[in-house]
């Protein structure tokens, strides 16, 4: 069935939890382009027919008519397909920005075909630009603040760092209790854990 | 007869209270970002609104510094960071917002009279984000459909009108409350029912019934 391929391509989008990014399905994609060029060959060579048959392009609805129209209409679903599955893979990686930072973990990254990381790039340099004309960074407060202070446990070995208003030796699996501003980036980076009490 | 007249002036000042609380410019910032945060178009951008707020922000952190400097109770300072983050907070989700919506409808915003509702540093950014999207597109899908097909805006050159941009959609239903005073609105689809705000009334209706109220004002959502 014509454009069965494409719709895969969106069911796997969809079936993925919501943020989670699958990895790019090539193959599929491949040929769901070749899809595309061989409904247009078929186009082209149905509209030729029916010039060669001498008849008028825009009145003629003969059976080639319809079949062209088809192959027309296969071709423009098939885009849609595609373009919506590229479309909403970028807004995945967009989002990405505020989730994890400028730099992308190497698991994600091996899911990103080589215009997709050039797209987070330039999308991220983007924001930063737009964060560093107002002198405010956006992606700190995400959630709305309950109390300036959190507790926090170190994941990583960190080591001693100047924060806004103490420098703690963040060793590994130590317990801080840090300015939420503070503690942010780190969390986002997956470098702490905030504990609940 | 005297208690009369007491409650008079009670309700007076109740009436002042309501109106300096509704002036201020946390108040005001809270409204405007409720409002972004619920309408599904991007609002005029709040220019001096913003302006003012970064202002009071940094008043605020030098006053917090201040206090730590010369040993305040620290329940106090904390009291006023916590007023502070709760401030920055609100300033930096209203920006998000307006990004995020900014991401979502980027053509179709840089298309229409939208574009004029963006602040300066936003419209470069729409910018940025509409060329590095349509790069994107191009290069991993436009560039590979055959020849007619490839246009962004249109599903094939046959296509009579830009049909493949996104567009917000207007006629989604809101929660909004008129603002102080009583608004009459046309609604369903040839305007021939009304809708009667009381003051202060709340109402659930489409977004397109209310957009100009919104846009002056007279109605707020929440």
């Amino acid at each position: 069935m014509y454009g069965r391929r494409g719709t895969q391509l969106l069911k796997e989008l969809s079936s993925c939890e919501t943020g989670q990014l699958p990895a790019l399905n090539t193959d599929t994609f491949d040929e769901v382009i070749k899809e595309c060029k061989a409904h247009s060959s078929e186009v082209q060579s149905l509209t030729g027919k029916i010039q060669e048959e001498g008849l008028d392009l825009a009145t003629t609805r003969n059976a080639d008519y319809f079949g062209a129209a088809i192959h027309h209409y296969s071709i423009i679903r098939n885009k849609r397909c595609l373009m919506a599955y590229m479309y909403n893979r970028a807004e995945i990686i967009q989002s990405l920005r505020w989730k994890v930072g400028r730099i992308l973990p190497q698991e994600i990254s091996v899911k990103l075909n080589h215009s997709e990381e050039e797209y987070f790039k330039n999308h991220s340099s983007a924001l930063e630009s737009y964060m560093s004309d107002l002198e405010l960074d956006l992606t700190v407060d995400m959630v709305p603040p309950k109390d300036p202070y959190i507790k926090v446990r170190v994941l990583d070995d960190i080591g001693t760092l100047l924060l806004s208003d103490q420098s703690p030796n963040l060793a590994r699996h130590s317990i801080h209790f840090l300015k939420r501003t503070d503690a942010e980036q780190f969390i986002s980076q997956g470098l702490m854990e905030e504990l609940s009490d | 007869m005297a208690s009369g007249s007491e409650e008079g002036t009670e309700l007076e000042t109740e009436d002042i209270d309501k109106s300096i609380r509704l002036t201020t410019d946390v108040e005001l910032l809270k409204q405007a970002w409720r409002n972004e945060k619920a309408s599904p178009e991007i609002l005029k951008f709040q220019a001096d609104l913003v302006q003012r707020s970064k202002e009071q922000i940094q008043l605020m952190e030098d006053t917090v510094e201040d206090y730590e400097g010369n040993g305040t109770d620290p329940l106090t300072i904390s009291l006023y960071q916590m007023d502070l983050d709760r401030y920055q907070f609100l300033l930096r989700s209203y920006l998000r917002t307006r990004l995020q919506k900014i991401e979502k409808y980027t053509i179709h915003i840089s298309k229409t009279e939208m574009w004029n509702r963006l602040s300066r540093p936003e419209q470069k950014f729409a910018k940025r984000c509409k060329d590095s999207m349509e790069k994107h597109l191009t290069q991993s899908v436009l560039s590979k459909l055959p020849e007619g097909y490839r246009s962004i805006l249109q599903q094939s050159a046959s296509s009579d009108a830009e049909d493949m941009v996104p567009e917000p959609q207007l006629d989604t239903f809101v929660f909004c409350k008129s603002n102080q005073y009583r608004e009459v609105v046309q609604v369903g689809e040839s305007g021939d029912e009304q809708f009667d705000f009381a003051v202060d009334g709340l109402g659930v209706i489409r977004y397109t019934a209310i957009r100009e109220l919104v846009e002056t004002g007279k109605v707020d959502l929440v």
